[in-house]
């Protein structure tokens, strides 16, 4: 009874989890390039800087202390905060690269998403509207 | 010293006044460090008291009595993107063991030809070993400091050209170098303060390098070959090298790294020929439980000769990221000196601890 209590406590857990943490990454509608995680994250690290139907790519951070971007960091680039601000110090320093763009929130990044063809974000899967087209959610 | 230092702010003012699209960014690094030698042999012979060389360029030397000064220094990036692939970028250093005294490290333009290619010109790193362009930002990497052994070249910095490639093969990203340069250190503080004790004038000309680097997923090999000319003259004599004015070096290195999701392993393996074999090699393991990342380390350098300068480190250590922007971190190194004419800082054993910053 202990075990099973254990169980559905952790299952309860672990969907509450899931359910809250999901972001959802999100272009322009007219962008119908392919997505994978791969692909993703290659364009969040810079080291991709266009989408597979080759048009330029503009990826778009959220801020540090937002939700979103800690569990984008966790389930789409497999990252923590330190180690992926550790890979971009080392580019910045040596001249190879920087980081995204930083904006706010959820609905900033709908808004830039929604004008720009070239931008790609993410969002907390509640935040999502019809302005923008979901290619992915992780 | 200060009037360089005018002449980037001068430039940044107008930058910021005058053009409307010249966007300026500050970033920087910090890292306040300090140790002691616990134990250590010193070099009777050379009159040389227990050291611990922790970083060889800059002379980095802890003694018996703790000291914050050999390794902390103080790092401001200024970059001006002037739009249209355009951007300059300004590097200023103050390193405790040169007093503080803030020097221009870095000054180059860059110029983004397309998505693949880029070109910049002007005063850089050095990309010799696979942590040498970053070496200062300590941030970046696991220990204390990249393993002493294998950073042991007088020369850190060249003025000339480079030519920076990124894209991909498949599933692999590529990153390149092709550079060509040369530095002239007109009184070279390895040389002069620590090994030769007399004004030691250095000169690396012809160097012409190329770096590529694969990656994919939890793999990345990093190739290096370089070539340069050297020339040397102490106390204004030039130095004969086998009776000539100069010797070529050729420097090969590879690097690489396997970076599981908690487990990771660091590896250098580089080979100097300099009218004769200097070898260096470096292993690391360390394991990431959330925020505290231990670590232990081997490394060695090996010169290929009778009485060669020998000498290798084990280090174990851990860093701690306490806060998103900064790294606390504390090293035990022990260090053996194998030579007697080419002792470097003698055997020791020596702890170090330090927090860096980005910003």
């Amino acid at each position: 009874m202990i075990l099973f209590k254990k169980v559905f406590l952790s299952l309860l857990l672990l969907s509450c989890y899931s359910v809250n943490a999901e972001v959802v990454i999100i272009v322009h509608p007219s962008n119908s390039s392919s997505f994978d995680q791969s692909e993703i994250s290659k364009l969040f690290l810079g080291k991709a800087k266009s989408f597979s139907d080759g048009n330029q790519a503009v990826p778009l951070n959220q801020d540090e202390s937002s939700a979103a971007r800690k569990e984008f960091d966790s389930n789409v680039l497999s990252k923590s905060g330190s180690q992926l601000k550790a890979y971009w110090s080392k580019l910045i320093f040596t001249g190879k690269g920087s980081p995204p763009k930083e904006v706010g929130n959820d609905a900033d990044v709908i808004d830039l998403v929604s004008k720009n063809p070239s931008m790609i974000g993410y969002v907390g899967a509640a935040s999502l509207t019809d302005s923008v087209k979901s290619v992915g959610k992780f | 010293m200060m009037k360089k230092l005018y002449w980037l702010l001068t430039v940044n003012c107008i930058l910021f006044t005058g053009a409307s699209y010249g966007e300026i960014n500050f970033s920087g690094f910090t890292s306040i460090n300090a140790g002691k030698v616990l134990s250590g042999s010193g070099v009777p012979q050379y009159d040389i008291p227990p050291t611990f060389l922790a970083d060889y360029p800059i002379v980095s030397a802890y003694s018996e009595d703790i000291s914050f000064k050999p390794e902390s220094l103080f790092g401001l990036q200024i970059n001006a993107d002037l739009a249209e692939g355009l951007s300059m970028t300004g590097q200023i250093v103050a390193r405790g063991a040169n007093d503080f005294d803030a020097t221009i490290e870095w000054a180059y333009i860059s110029y983004e030809i397309n998505e693949h290619w880029t070109i910049q010109a002007g005063k850089k790193r050095l990309p010799l070993f696979y942590y040498s362009d970053f070496y200062d930002v300590g941030y970046a990497y696991v220990w204390m400091r990249p393993p002493a052994d294998n950073y042991t070249w007088q020369i850190f910095n060249y003025n000339g050209v480079n030519a920076l490639y990124s894209g991909e093969i498949g599933d692999w990203s590529v990153m390149g170098n092709l550079y060509y340069g040369e530095e002239d250190d007109k009184e070279n503080k390895l040389l002069s303060e620590f090994f030769f004790k007399e004004p030691t004038r250095e000169i690396w000309r012809d160097m012409l390098g190329g770096v590529l680097q694969l990656n994919k997923d939890w793999f990345e090999v990093r190739l290096t070959h370089m070539t340069y000319k050297n020339e040397r003259y102490r106390k204004g004599e030039q130095v004969l090298f086998d009776g000539e004015t100069s010797r070529t070096g050729k420097f090969y290195g590879v690097a690489v790294n396997l970076d599981f999701d908690n487990l990771f392993i660091l590896t250098e393996l580089n080979r100097l020929d300099l009218n004769g074999n200097l070898d260096t090699s470096m292993i690391t393991l360390g394991y990431r439980f959330d925020t505290i990342t231990p670590y232990v380390t081997y490394s060695q350098f090996e010169e290929d000769a009778e009485d060669g300068e020998q000498h290798d480190t084990t280090s174990v250590g851990v860093r701690w990221d306490f806060h998103s922007s900064a790294a606390f971190k504390v090293q035990f190194d022990k260090v053996n000196d194998e030579s007697f004419d080419l002792a470097v800082a003698g055997d020791s054993e020596s702890i170090t601890f330090g927090i860096d910053l980005v910003f």
